[in-house]
């Protein structure tokens, strides 16, 4: 089983549109995947219409077992499931400080998927704490989204600062441009400069554009609206980069 | 998804009546209706069913599933479906039927029409918790496209069975029952007139020990002269190897019945269709001589360095050649009227009851009594053999053994049902190892001598044919080595064979066990 992370310690950069989007593209190559909603905003259990309530509480859901397993509900598509969000996520950060760092609960929670599972995706809630660090350091590969803007470039240097200081691999994290207005001079001009000194940087962007958004309304991924979009190909265009990587 | 649920219907103009009373309690969104190719395919003697297994296409793509059961165990991708097991790509789904199929043809039993007309049924939240989908299946026969069934498909969404069993429970209140064990398999194979299972070459005998032994043996004849009228009328239609095996088999033990107590029929009745039987099996043995080598095309390749692989292929191109006129040769000689009429006078003969002009002096006598005593015999025969051999082993006795050791064995499989069957599987195993050591012997010998002449023939035009000849020489060398380890390995086989426990286990089967019977 392959864990991709889809993560960003700044908001709405376009996390959750990428793991939705991307979820749904893994399945369709037949692969049974799983999208972990980890964000108590619940915006990806949101997409797919599904209530965002778990069986168990923070505490229960660290430990996995039956319960959390129960919590797992189909989507409209073939060999995608999710597991839902719940408000009790924002007590995720508490449980992982309670542990000790060796005791490695994610990598535990995750191993309990691996027989059903051969791509589970992570939603991850925007914030350098706890659970951020134990998602950076468990995931096969984290994927971070990057609006060409010198905040969201400032926050993500915050980042690899953050992971420089506590160690965690960079070799596997791959970061792209989101929301990308081609007719801003000042995204042409932090691209080129991203590209040529950030390693990991992957030659896929995803532009900005209003059909994204819409998966509001349609609560659906792009991909699956609207699969001849540009929209849905840049996203198509994203997966087959990181698939090259895996 | 998974556990689905189905539902058989009687006539497809349910269908409407069905989904219209759905629709009073659920909310249902039409999906886009879909209509595939389904064809089902299995070996001419049913390997695939015979394992309660079904290989099916449904457009571009193949699945192996459990007969009765929906969930595909192994799947693939492929515009055109592999008929045999190298046609496949290598993954699962050929690793799986490589033994089951080993070389034989898939053939397609039969070719259908898929049409799903799928709904989901939406929550509040317009969130897809179960599909409910009608499926026709319809044959696609120019002469006939006749319904072969209608079904409901129910499939649960995970986290949502609730919602799938209210569904169930709505159609079962309409008068439905979910089907369980029903396969439309079954329906289309019926359908197009198939019975599965139908042919198998093995022979299932239910002999009675205090049967005459004339009517036992044609019965012997009989079940066998309906394994070679399965294969004849195929074997122009070149399918696959086995066809021709399987038919030159039961010709074979045929002829092996026989001559098996000569005392049971005429002597001049047995002489004459021993002649005649000898000529049909002589007809495709250079058919199928060439197709052993062809068969064995990759595991000579494989005796070679690398570098000399390559070199063999001529020699197979030229194999296959004359593979083709030996094939020409087979099929016009079964149309033949010598032969016709060979096969014509046999199948009267077998139809006769108890003709006293057919009658040998033994043919009235139990079948237990004669069967026992043959066996006894020809087991003391090839161990009185064999010890011979050890003292001087020679090829032409080795071979002579082979012939005795393949007698016993047609006998046992003959007479198997009249005896313990674990004790008769015993006996079978102990023979069985012995037969191929004897067998591989004799087919390294017949190798090598075919080889050296197959040199000599060849066309001296071929561009390779110096490298060629270099290939199948260190390919004689191979063969030879092996005959040498394989003759040499004769005294542990016989050995073991003609050990005093298995000495005793026949003296305990075919003297004592008969007496015991007797009595």
């Amino acid at each position: 089983m392959k864990t991709i992370a889809v993560y960003s310690n700044k908001g709405g950069v376009g996390k959750t549109a990428t793991a939705v989007n991307l979820s749904y593209l893994s399945s369709l190559t037949g692969a049974k995947t799983l999208i972990c909603d980890l964000d108590p905003q619940s915006s990806t259990t949101f997409y797919f219409r599904v209530k965002p309530k778990l069986k168990s509480s923070s505490k229960g859901f660290l430990k996995g077992g039956q319960k959390v397993h129960k919590s797992i509900k189909g989507t409209d598509y073939e060999n995608l499931d999710l597991l839902p969000a719940d408000f009790s996520h924002r007590r995720l950060d508490i449980e992982f400080n309670r542990s000790k760092p060796t005791d490695n609960r994610l990598a535990k929670f995750l191993n309990s998927f691996k027989d059903e599972y051969d791509v589970l995706f992570l939603d991850c809630p925007a914030s350098i704490s706890t659970l951020a660090e134990n998602v950076l350091r468990t995931a096969d590969y984290t994927l971070i989204p990057l609006i060409p803007t010198t905040l969201s470039l400032r926050t993500y240097l915050q980042l690899m600062t953050f992971c420089k200081k506590k160690k965690i691999s960079r070799n596997r994290i791959y970061t792209f441009f989101s929301m990308v207005d081609r007719r801003k001079k000042l995204h042409h001009v932090l691209m080129s400069k991203v590209s040529a000194k950030i390693n990991g940087v992957l030659n896929c962007d995803i532009p900005y554009l209003s059909l994204i958004e819409q998966m509001g309304i349609y609560r659906e991924p792009v991909a699956a609206y609207s699969p001849a979009s540009v929209a849905s190909k840049a996203y198509q265009r994203l997966w087959r980069q990181l698939c090259k990587k895996m | 998804m998974s556990n689905k649920i189905k539902f058989n219907l009687a006539q497809d103009d349910i269908e409407s009546q069905i989904h219209s009373q759905l629709a009073t309690r659920f909310q249902l969104k039409k999906d886009m209706p879909e209509t595939r190719r389904l064809c089902y395919y299995d070996t001419f003697d049913w390997r695939l069913f015979n394992q309660s297994i079904l290989l099916f296409s449904l457009n571009d793509s193949m699945g192996l599933r459990n007969i009765g059961a929906e969930q595909i165990l192994y799947g693939l991708k492929s515009n055109q479906a592999p008929q045999f097991i190298w046609d496949f790509p290598k993954g699962e789904l050929e690793h799986y039927l490589k033994p089951i199929i080993k070389m034989r043809r898939l053939i397609k039993l039969v070719d259908l029409t898929s049409h799903t007309v799928p709904y989901r049924v939406l929550n509040a939240d317009e969130k897809t918790v179960t599909w409910v989908s009608f499926e026709t299946i319809r044959s696609r026969s120019r002469k006939s496209q006749f319904t072969i069934g209608t079904q409901i498909w129910i499939t649960p969404i995970k986290g949502y069975d609730k919602h799938a069993a209210k569904i169930k429970k709505q159609i079962q209140r309409l008068g439905f029952m979910p089907s369980t064990d029903e396969d439309a398999y079954f329906q289309a194979l019926y359908e197009a007139g198939l019975e599965p299972g139908d042919y198998s070459a093995k022979l299932n005998l239910n002999l009675a020990p205090e049967m005459r032994a004339d009517d036992a043996t044609r019965t012997i004849f009989r079940i066998l002269l309906k394994v070679i009228k399965a294969n004849e009328p195929q074997i122009k239609h070149d399918i696959d190897t086995e066809i021709l095996h399987d038919y030159r088999v039961a010709i074979r033990r045929t002829r092996s019945a026989l001559g098996w107590d000569k005392k049971i029929f005429n002597r001049s009745l047995i002489a004459r269709f021993q002649k005649d039987l000898a000529f049909v099996g002589k007809l495709s043995n250079q058919l199928r001589d060439l197709d052993v080598y062809l068969l064995n095309q990759e595991k000579y390749k494989a005796m070679l360095p690398p570098v000399l692989q390559d070199d063999l292929t001529p020699l197979f191109e030229y194999l296959a050649k004359q593979r083709a006129a030996a094939f020409r040769k087979v099929v016009s000689a079964i149309q033949s009227q010598k032969y016709k009429k060979i096969m014509q006078s046999w199948a009267a003969f077998l139809n006769e009851t108890q003709n006293e002009d057919s009658q040998g002096p033994a043919a009235s006598h139990p079948i237990l009594r004669l069967a026992s005593k043959r066996i006894n015999n020809q087991y003391r025969d090839i161990v009185k053999s064999g010890r011979r051999i050890l003292e001087d082993s020679e090829d032409e006795k080795l071979h002579k053994l082979r012939i005795k050791c393949k007698k016993l064995r047609y006998l046992i499989q003959f007479f198997a049902n009249l005896y313990p069957p674990d004790k008769i599987n015993t006996l079978v195993k102990q023979l069985k190892k012995l037969q191929d050591m004897l067998g591989n012997f004799n087919d390294l010998c017949v190798q090598v001598d075919y080889l050296l002449g197959v040199s000599k023939k060849m066309p001296v035009n071929l561009s390779q044919s110096n490298q060629t000849l270099v290939a199948m020489g260190s390919l004689i060398g191979k063969l030879e080595t092996e005959r040498q380890a394989t003759k040499n390995s004769f005294a542990v086989t016989f050995d073991r064979f003609a050990s005093l426990p298995n000495q005793m286990l026949f003296q305990d089967l075919f003297v004592q066990y008969p007496k015991k019977v007797a009595s």
